[in-house]
């Protein structure tokens, strides 16, 4: 297609802008900006159109470049280093060896030991040894952007046909359903029972936890099919779904047993937590909040909520050992029966496909910027023709236009190999 | 004991750094050699400190939890390696600049250059020792317990040291520039330098990125959170894209790429120093 003109016609302009460098840098600085508002003070940014936006195009981008340049760099790679593309390159040394020397062998040895075994040809008679290195260099950048482009698709796929949720165990209970991050809950094919859970702490009573862990039975149709244990850093995986030791905590293992006294009047009532239980004979109504094995140093302790009719609740601890601290209401005391308490276990349930897709991305990205950037392209040919008297007159031709440092050292060795060679 | 070590190694890195300037200042082969040959006497005992540690961490670690086979010993040494607090972090990236300037610009490791590298190690093995830093060493959470860690850390220290490089040598370019002394060296070999480090950072902070991305996934189910530290890695690692993009594809030199591996090296400070006291997240064991 000849270029005399900018072309102004909207489609082939717009193709122009996809394919430029200029939108390039102009998204990979926004994305930097946004990415940095992002951590400073918006951090849900990264699901927004501010973030979404720039990164698709910027997706846009690398196709569009992809699309655009892959092609010629193909058959840039895949096109032969010839004799006749030997004999173009600029010269960068000359030397002389006497007319017996076994200048073929010598050629071929020199050229070997420095970079490796070369081409003969003999054209025009003259003896030209020809080397490359660093033909799939042009494939570099492409591969790199489109490892890129599948670390973004992976990330898409994830979204969209990936299953996050979380699950939360109590000992002896089976579990067959997950909760995802939507607040939706989502059936399992299997149950998964927590048979307990554990931390365990160094002896050096730094108070350091060593491992966090549940022991896992997996059941199917009440069945026990698998037992595993599952810690942190050290997921296991069931019917398709991996499961990550995410956090835990304790609760009661029966309802909680609250005596309230009211003058010479007791009252025993039983707390399950987050719901309000009545007072018989009020209007006023309890709530277990949550327990703590441990508050403060002081023992257990449940927190309790009390709302009398509608008004506003009052949410307070009530300590086993010292129920007179909890003052929530003149009218009563309150005590409570020793708590037995028992970890439950939370687990991060994840299910993605796109996961593949990114390492593969991954492995591109890394293959694509070892071509790109450590074997830039770089040839060499020794040409060898007879002089006055017979004797060798060799001539040492080479380039590389974006490996300057290495292919100098080369060039200058090898050099010496030649000019040293006949003596 | 090794606290001691580290302070008698940070006076030699601060007397390598002025022989190297005395060397640029006289232009004086002489003295560059000689402070060559102290730098790798400093290298050598920053190494023995570096597997003291990881020694002495080892038994700590084995004091807790006994193991008789040898593949579990051997992954226990893994997971024991000096990088896991703020303070081991510190005394690495202090390694890794001698490290990796004798490893890839040995013949340019001269004269102001020289001077840009010992006395960065010198300032981070000062840090560790005078800035209050805990330097105990303390049993492994779980949380980092993963053969991950030594790949992740080593190729982000890694990554980060040839981007303080790249940064050192854009100093004396800018410099250069400004007032230039034929003994040093010349501008198109310094533009050279600087665009090695980048691409040798970029891969490495690439490398950091991915394993921590590989990692993440294996223990949280997540290769990507948005946790400040990925994320201000990724806005260090979008800044030498930029830059690499500007010299590759729109052939830019000299100046603009020099202030680039300057704002890039800012990136990277945040990320290391930044991130770990202003902004909390995955990484906060780091402060």
């Amino acid at each position: 297609m000849p270029k005399s003109k900018p072309d102004t016609r909207f489609f082939p302009w717009l193709w122009g802008q996809l394919t430029s460098i200029r939108l390039t840098v102009f998204l990979l600085l926004i994305l930097a900006v946004v990415a940095v508002v992002g951590t400073v003070a918006f951090p849900g940014i990264y699901y927004q159109a501010w973030f979404l936006l720039p990164l698709g195009l910027l997706a846009l981008n690398l196709l569009a470049c992809l699309v655009e340049g892959l092609p010629q760099a193909v058959k840039k790679a895949a096109s032969p280093y010839t004799v006749e593309k030997a004999l173009t390159l600029p010269e960068r040394g000359r030397f002389r060896w006497p007319g017996e020397a076994e200048a073929v062998t010598l050629a071929e040895e020199a050229l070997r030991r420095e970079l490796g075994r070369p081409h003969r040809k003999i054209i025009d008679e003259k003896e030209v040894f020809f080397y490359d290195r660093g033909r799939w260099r042009p494939l570099g950048p492409y591969i790199v952007h489109l490892g890129l482009v599948l670390i973004l698709a992976g990330g898409v796929v994830g979204k969209f046909w990936g299953i996050e949720g979380r699950v939360l165990l109590q000992p002896e209970l089976p579990e067959s359903s997950i909760k995802l991050d939507n607040k939706k809950t989502m059936p399992l094919a299997f149950q998964v029972r927590l048979e307990r859970f554990q931390v365990l702490y160094y002896e050096d009573g730094s108070g350091t936890p060593k491992e966090f862990r549940s022991d896992l039975t997996f059941l199917q149709d009440g069945e026990e099919k698998e037992r595993v244990i599952c810690r942190v850093n050290d997921p296991v995986t069931f019917g398709g779904y991996t499961f990550y030791q995410s956090s835990y905590g304790v609760m009661p293992s029966g309802p909680v047993q609250l005596k309230v006294s009211r003058g010479n009047k007791q009252q025993v009532l039983e707390l399950f937590l987050r719901r309000w239980v009545r007072l018989p004979e009020s209007d006023g109504q309890f709530m277990a909040v949550r327990v703590e094995a441990n508050l403060q140093g002081h023992g257990p302790a449940v927190q309790l909520a009390y709302r009398s009719g509608s008004g506003h609740p009052q949410v307070f601890w009530l300590l086993q050992k010292h129920p007179e601290w909890a003052e929530p209401h003149g009218a009563f005391r309150l005590t409570m029966a020793p708590l037995n308490l028992q970890y439950y276990s939370v687990l991060q349930v994840k299910q993605d496909p796109g996961v593949w897709w990114v390492y593969a991305g991954f492995i591109l990205l890394l293959v694509g910027m070892y071509l790109a950037f450590f074997r830039p392209s770089q040839r060499w040919a020794v040409v060898l023709q007879r002089g006055k008297g017979g004797r060798w007159d060799g001539r040492l031709l080479g380039a590389s236009p974006r490996g300057k440092e290495s292919f100098a050292l080369h060039t200058e060795r090898l050099l010496a190999r030649l000019q040293g060679g006949a003596s | 004991m090794l606290s001691t070590v580290y302070g008698g190694l940070m006076l030699l890195y601060l007397a390598v750094g002025l022989l190297f300037l005395a060397a640029g200042l006289w232009a004086s082969p002489s003295l560059n050699r000689w402070a060559r040959v102290l730098f790798g006497a400093g290298l050598a005992t920053h190494t023995a400190g570096l597997l003291g540690r990881w020694w002495e961490s080892y038994h700590l670690a084995l004091g807790h939890t006994p193991l008789t086979h040898f593949s579990e010993k051997l992954r226990l040494v893994i997971l024991q390696a000096p990088m896991s607090n703020f303070y081991e972090s510190l005394v690495f990236f202090a390694w890794c600049l001698p490290f990796l300037a004798i490893l890839t610009f040995r013949r340019h490791l001269r004269d102001y250059l020289g001077t840009v590298v010992a006395l960065a190690a010198c300032l981070l093995l000062a840090y560790a020792s005078l800035g209050g830093v805990d330097s105990r060493i303390k049993p492994l959470m779980p949380a980092l317990k993963s053969n991950w860690l030594l790949f992740h850390v080593v190729t982000c220290f890694l990554g980060y040291a040839a981007f303080t490089l790249g940064c050192g040598v854009a100093l004396i370019y800018l410099f250069q520039e400004r007032r230039p002394r034929p003994s040093l060296q010349p501008l198109p070999e310094l533009d050279r330098l600087i665009y090695q480090a980048t691409i040798i950072g970029f891969l490495l902070l690439t490398l950091g990125i991915l394993t921590g991305a590989v990692w993440a996934e294996t223990s949280w189910g997540r290769y990507w959170s948005w946790d400040p530290k990925e994320t201000w890695s990724l806005i260090t690692w979008l800044v030498y894209a930029t830059l690499l993009h500007a010299r590759l594809v729109k052939g830019w030199q000299g100046r603009r790429i020099a202030w680039l591996a300057v704002l890039g090296f800012a990136a990277v400070l945040f990320t290391y120093f930044g991130v770990s006291f202003l902004l909390p997240g995955l990484h906060s064991y780091l402060t």
